[in-house]
């Protein structure tokens, strides 16, 4: 592995965008859940 | 609305000419990137990873400046700014060290090897840990507000040392090809255009993230206390 992206170093910069995007994936679904805890909180009589 | 897409449109165009400009020995177009000695396709990197580590620096700052004014305006609002500003400098962080840790793997051969600049990162992230630790430790809100905004403060002041004079003071494996030791931007025209251009785009992402961050805590405090205004 090491060797193909020693070959191939755009796949390093790939692969740091994606964890970048990965991160703010991870942080919308951490929001969406707070959202949803809040709906069922406004949902309760 | 238009604004939202606009920028998801400049992220995007950002990540296109990031990885497809062409990089070359002898720059002889104005879209033609340098080759940097030593890292060579990997220089594109620093339009993606140095981003993170810039809003992570952005969000520990605004962490410190609304932390000082709750202390002068005691007022909530400024306590959920302080703490969605570093919440976001400490993702940014984390985002900053796994993509160096990456970075570093494929450069180093190793993840992980207490550079100066990988160590102070590392304790950063341990401040800023601390910081939701004490956040989630308080149940009272005003002395968790309180408590938060003055440690937001402490550790806000810490941050450059651990983000520009450490690594800077220890010799260093890091690469330092924007600002150097002569504080002199080595990059051509391109390559510094792209960049701005990454770090206007993350920075506009990142305060949209924060907006919302804080607009959700602002629905919740409204939504258990009703009364509370």
């Amino acid at each position: 592995m090491q060797e193909f992206f020693g070959q191939n170093a755009l796949y390093v910069v790939l692969a740091v965008v994606l964890v970048i995007w990965a991160g703010i994936f991870g942080y919308l679904y951490r929001v969406e859940k707070k959202i949803k805890k809040l709906e069922q909180q406004i949902g309760k009589p | 609305m238009a604004l939202r897409i606009l920028l998801g449109l400049w992220l995007a165009v950002v990540i296109v000419l990031g990885l497809g400009l062409p990089m070359v020995a002898e720059p002889q177009h104005w879209y033609d990137l340098p080759i940097v000695p030593g890292l060579e396709e990997k220089a594109r990197i620093i339009f993606f990873h140095v981003p993170t580590a810039w809003l992570s620096v952005v969000g520990f700052v605004a962490a410190l400046v609304y932390g000082i004014r709750y202390l002068r305006s005691r007022s909530i609002e400024d306590d959920s700014r302080s703490a969605a500003s570093a919440g976001l400098g400490f993702l940014f962080c984390l985002l900053a060290t796994v993509t160096g840790a990456i970075w570093a793997k494929s450069s180093w051969g190793t993840y992980w090897n207490w550079d100066p600049r990988e160590t102070s990162i590392f304790v950063l992230l341990l401040i800023y840990g601390a910081y939701f630790a004490l956040r989630s430790a308080v149940e009272v809100e005003e002395k968790r507000a309180s408590l938060a905004a003055v440690y937001a403060v402490i550790a806000g002041v810490t941050m450059p040392f651990f983000v520009f004079i450490m690594p800077r003071v220890i010799a260093s494996l890091h690469p330092e090809p924007i600002l150097n030791a002569q504080g002199k931007i080595h990059m051509n025209t391109a390559m510094l255009l792209v960049f701005l251009a990454s770090l206007a785009g993350f920075t506009g992402l990142y305060y949209w993230m924060w907006k919302v961050y804080v607009k959700v805590e602002q629905l919740r405090r409204r939504i258990q206390q009703p009364t509370g205004g």
